[in-house]
């Protein structure tokens, strides 16, 4: 057992290893370093911060600068890599960017796993009960309106609902994660603001994410109840909702599982789309914001953030995966 | 009762989501290649029309904030959309295929490389990688941003094609053709990428998907290239300006809707595709699926009425314990219907072992699961009766059903590996069934029930805390037959319960078996394609043949004088132990059931058959009276007069025959007979 988490820990390593090298090579390999040129820009047009800038400008020369020898650079950007730092944004400086992620992470994290974990429940339930074939026939009908909601990306659905929710009915609104007059408090006037304002974008979500997920429960399910030990538990004469529940669904559950921890890896990276259409201030739009104000520290950042959650993600499902198979936890 | 007819079924694979999925995206297509032709183009400029005017007649979707005619920019844009995600597409499906192919044809080094990038890559979150590269660069070139796309997202289908190729691989065809001197490389191209096409075009049409979506979401978010319109960009523009707040729906709307159908075309086409490629998924069931329902509707009805007016005989003596009377299961399937289990009647008295034996495909698992009405489709219960103690098992309710499983009708399976519910331990799955039929007792004493009841198989009681893949094949065995006894049923159905045994588990397994019927005096169905180990076993036996009962009797009767030239030809394949002899099989094959020969189905391997068996089906029936069927047993013996009437055979050779001729050798002229006239 333990060498199964050891073996898992030294692969979570090296996918850091891989992806934030890839992080560190793919830019370089495009002709002209954009940097290189932004930071100088800033130097030169910064007023009252002029020094703290060329200081800023001048250490990243150091450590990055062209007349570095490319191994060097990427031992410097190593040892940034393991303290998280950075560097700082070249929109807000002087902040940094781990500030920026610290800010917005929550947001991302909290509507977005509220929205996947609602999905999931709501989509395997529903998958579910479409691949019992006892089931009525109005749930059987939802199938291909459910294989129409899944082929079409999220974002598009959000545009549908700004339009509709937000100017035509102006019912809820457009964007943002909370009134711009609102003052943070720990009350439950701010709850309900940001309630509200979660309700689109979560919406939209929701909905691409229950056609997914009840689409791929449905196939498992499928499979599952062609198994033999489906035919002995009936012929047991245990009646349909056993066997559907702690036969079916109990198995079945076990690959869906795996891929909500999978989802929730990639939590970070999907929000992007979705907040950006809703402004919604989390990590997505962090990036969006970088995207067009091309401010490179705060993209590489996000980006190492991103690769970091998802590999972390991958490791707690290796790890926790044996508590629910009990064939993998007893294996002699 | 008319069985279903081969002219109702379609015998083809396409599907609706397939032809609405072609027709979706060929319309698409069309539009974008020749729409461009038609219209005129330099609408679709900055600035060419007034700008933010409604949709009206000159203008069919309005302009939008840059002066541009919104109609004629969608479909110029729906071209370099759709050939961005064909690029990256290819891109990624030539490589998933290659390294795919090399990863699983190959192994060792370069698979373990391969497999820990494509490990790599599903932890990066693509659309992240991708902005990080897109964002540094000025204009970006489609097709570098469609290569980088295509080099990001090869995991999938290598991983995909790696896992096919390690299939086919173990396949015996591709050893055969090794065995016939094909090199590595040869039988890489030969025997294993034709067998990759149905996979390979899923994953294109998925790639395709995944690089229109990826470079989508780029554009959208700005990183688009800003000369050529694509929708990605209408969109990103339509934001930028604000069209949904400023109530502009004619701009962002109509690539959304264009967008969406093309992803709409995309997975119906994929999932069509997909249908009509893959064997295995059963296609255009749902209308035979009804018809076939109402034809058994009408028979149950019509049994119904008539066992009104018959008299039900709950005499275990008269019935016996189980009666099967002209049981029909059929099977459908995209080729035709195929009778598995025809017009078979037998009974069983209480107490007594009968062995049912036969090849496989002669129907013996399709009776198994008719008896427990547990047929699922694409199997149906066709016709017939099956008496429990009188009692029409088809004709009760499911809730009624319920409880007489387990209770009175117990099941053995085959190949209990994956009998058991492989997430929950033994003991909870013995008690399942003292649970459900209703017996109440404190956990303790359920406790001292499940340890008694393995305790009778053979097993230590504390195999009720384990699970099941802790176990040997031996003892999953001996659990399911610890439940199947555990409510002391009156019949125990034991289908193929030591198959995938090794022969000295098996005998532990039959002695056991052996030992619990006698203490239960429960009947037992023993079915089985091994005739040595039934006929040790069993009192009497039954002999299946292409779904129809060919000979039934006791055993020793049988044994010693067998009726029905395959019963005789099974007999004697058995190695005997104790002297030399010539061994020969049974000459030819058992028939396809889908083209069953004309008349008895046994006809091309029969040593003795003439014109007649050819021409007409022969019933099983009872031989004459005149016939001394108890020739190995004293007359006037113990049951002697029924056992007789019980003898039943299924061949044109009786009644005017007494007994089989002596078979000379099997390599008669019947054979070329057979192999001219009726093999298809």
């Amino acid at each position: 057992m333990l060498k199964y988490i050891g073996q898992r820990f030294l692969q979570f390593l090296l996918i850091i290893f891989i992806a934030n090298s890839l992080t560190f090579l793919l830019p370089r390999i495009i002709p002209g370093d954009p940097i290189q040129e932004a930071l100088t820009a800033k130097a030169a047009t910064a007023g009252r911060a002029n020094v703290d800038i060329q200081a800023w400008a001048a250490t990243y020369n150091a450590k990055f600068g062209l007349d570095q020898p490319l191994w060097r650079q990427y031992i410097n950007y190593w040892f940034d890599m393991f303290r998280l730092d950075f560097g700082y944004s070249l929109n807000d400086y002087p902040a940094t960017v781990m500030s920026k992620i610290q800010a917005a992470i929550p947001w991302t994290l909290g509507f977005m796993s509220v929205a996947i974990l609602l999905a999931f429940i709501v989509g395997s339930a529903l998958g579910a009960l479409l691949a019992w074939p006892n089931s009525p026939g109005w749930i059987q009908g939802m199938v291909p309106i459910l294989m129409i909601i899944s082929a079409i990306p999220f974002y598009l659905f959000g545009l549908a609902l700004i339009w509709i929710f937000g100017v035509k009915w102006r019912l809820l609104p457009t964007g943002g994660a909370y009134d711009p007059t609102l003052i943070l408090r720990w009350d439950w006037k701010t709850t309900a603001n940001i309630l509200q304002h979660a309700i689109l974008p979560a919406t939209a979500l929701v909905l691409f994410g229950v056609g997914s997920w009840a689409l791929s429960m449905r196939a498992t399910m499928i499979t599952i109840l062609g198994e033999d030990y489906i035919t002995f538990a009936q012929s047991k004469g245990l009646p349909d909702r056993d066997i559907f529940l702690r036969y079916g669904v109990r198995n079945a559950l076990l690959p869906q599982v795996t891929g909500l921890a999978i989802s929730f890896g990639l939590i970070l990276g999907s929000g992007v789309l979705i907040e950006s259409i809703f402004t919604y201030p989390g990590i997505g739009s962090l990036i969006y914001g970088a995207i067009n104000s091309k401010d490179y520290f705060v993209i590489n950042g996000t980006v190492a953030i991103m690769v970091l959650c998802a590999a972390s993600a991958l490791l707690i499902v290796d790890i926790l995966y044996p508590l629910i198979d009990p064939r993998i936890r007893y294996d002699k | 009762m008319a069985v279903a007819n081969n002219r109702w079924f379609k015998n083809t694979r396409v599907t609706p989501s397939l032809i609405f999925g072609i027709l979706l995206i060929t319309f698409i297509v069309l539009v974008g290649i020749l729409g461009p032709m038609l219209i005129d183009v330099k609408m679709a400029r900055v600035g060419a029309v007034k700008p933010n005017l409604a949709p009206s007649v000159e203008s069919y979707f309005g302009t939008d904030s840059q002066g541009r005619d919104v109609f004629t920019t969608l479909i110029m844009a729906i071209s370099p959309t759709l050939r961005v995600g064909v690029i990256s597409g290819l891109v990624s499906v030539m490589l998933g295929l290659a390294l795919g192919l090399l990863s699983g044809f190959f192994g060792g080094w370069p698979d373990a490389i391969i497999r820990t990038f494509s490990d790599v890559l599903m932890a990066v979150p693509t659309l992240a990688f991708t902005i990080l590269v897109v964002s540094r660069m000025d204009r970006p070139n489609i097709i570098v941003v469609a290569l980088i796309v295509g080099l990001l997202t090869w995991a999938g289908t290598a991983r995909g094609i790696r896992s096919q190729v390690l299939t086919i691989r173990e396949r015996s065809y591709t050893a055969v053709a090794r065995a016939n001197g094909e090199s590595e490389v040869e039988v890489l191209f030969r025997e294993v990428m034709p067998n990759l096409l149905p996979l390979m075009m899923a994953s294109f049409i998925g790639a395709i998907t995944a690089g229109i979506g990826v470079v989508m979401a780029l554009e959208v978010l700005g990183l688009g290239n800003n000369v050529i319109p694509t929708l990605g960009m209408m969109i990103f523009w339509s934001q930028r300006f604000s069209s949904v707040l400023r109530g502009m729906w004619w701009w962002w709307s109509p690539p959304i809707v264009t967008i969406a159908a093309i992803f709409i075309g995309l997975f119906f086409l994929s999932w069509g595709l997909d249908r009509f490629i893959n064997p295995n998924i059963p296609v255009n069931l749902g209308r035979r699926r009804r018809l076939l329902k109402a034809e058994q509707m009408k028979a149950a009805a019509s049994a119904q009425s008539t066992l009104a007016t018959t008299q039900q005989a709950p005499d275990s003596q008269q019935t016996g314990v189980l009666q099967v009377k002209n049981l029909k299961v059929v099977y459908e399937t995209a080729r035709g219907v195929v009778k598995a289990v025809d017009d078979v009647s037998f009974t069983l008295q209480p107490g007594e072992r009968m062995g049912l034996i036969g090849e496989s495909g002669s129907g013996k698992t399709t009776m198994v699961t008719a008896l427990m009405r547990l047929t699922r489709p694409p199997a149906y219960i066709a016709d017939g009766q099956v008496l429990l103690d009188g009692k029409d098992l088809f004709l009760i309710s499911d809730e009624e059903l319920r409880k007489l499983r387990l209770k009175d009708i117990a099941l053995m399976p085959q190949a209990a590996m994956n009998s058991l519910n492989p997430v929950i331990r033994v003991r909870p799955q013995i008690k399942d069934g003292f649970r459900v039929h209703g017996i109440k007792l404190s956990d303790k004493a359920l406790d001292e029930k499940v340890t008694e009841v393995l305790r009778k198989v053979g097993l230590r009681p504390e195999v009720a805390n384990r699970f099941p893949h802790q176990l040997s094949g031996g003892m999953k065995q001996r659990v399911a037959m610890a439940i199947a006894i555990s409510l002391s049923p009156k019949l125990i159905i034991a289908d193929e319960p030591t198959s995938a045994l090794d022969v000295v588990v098996q005998k532990q397994v039959m002695l056991t078996l052996s030992r619990l019927q006698q203490e239960l005096n429960a009947a037992v169905l023993l079915i089985g394609h091994d005739m040595g180990l039934i006929t040790q076993f069993a009192d009497s036996i039954g002999v299946l043949y292409a779904g129809k009962l060919v000979e039934r009797g006791r055993v020793a009767d049988v044994l010693g004088n067998p009726l029905h030239p395959y019963t005789r030809l099974l007999i004697d394949s058995l190695p005997n132990l104790e002297g030399k002899k010539e061994l020969f099989g049974i000459p030819g094959l058992p028939p396809e059931l889908l083209h069953l020969p004309t008349g008895c189905a046994f006809h091309p391997r029969c040593p003795f058959a003439m014109e007649r068996c050819r021409q007409e089906i022969p019933t099983i029936q009872s031989p004459t009276t005149g016939f001394d069927v108890s020739s190995t047993r004293a007359p006037g013996a113990p049951g002697s007069p029924k056992s007789a009437e019980r003898r039943q055979v299924a061949c044109h050779l009786y009644p005017q025959n007494s007994r089989l001729p002596e078979i000379k050798s099997v390599t008669t002229s019947m054979l070329t007979y057979a192999t001219s006239e009726n093999q298809q």
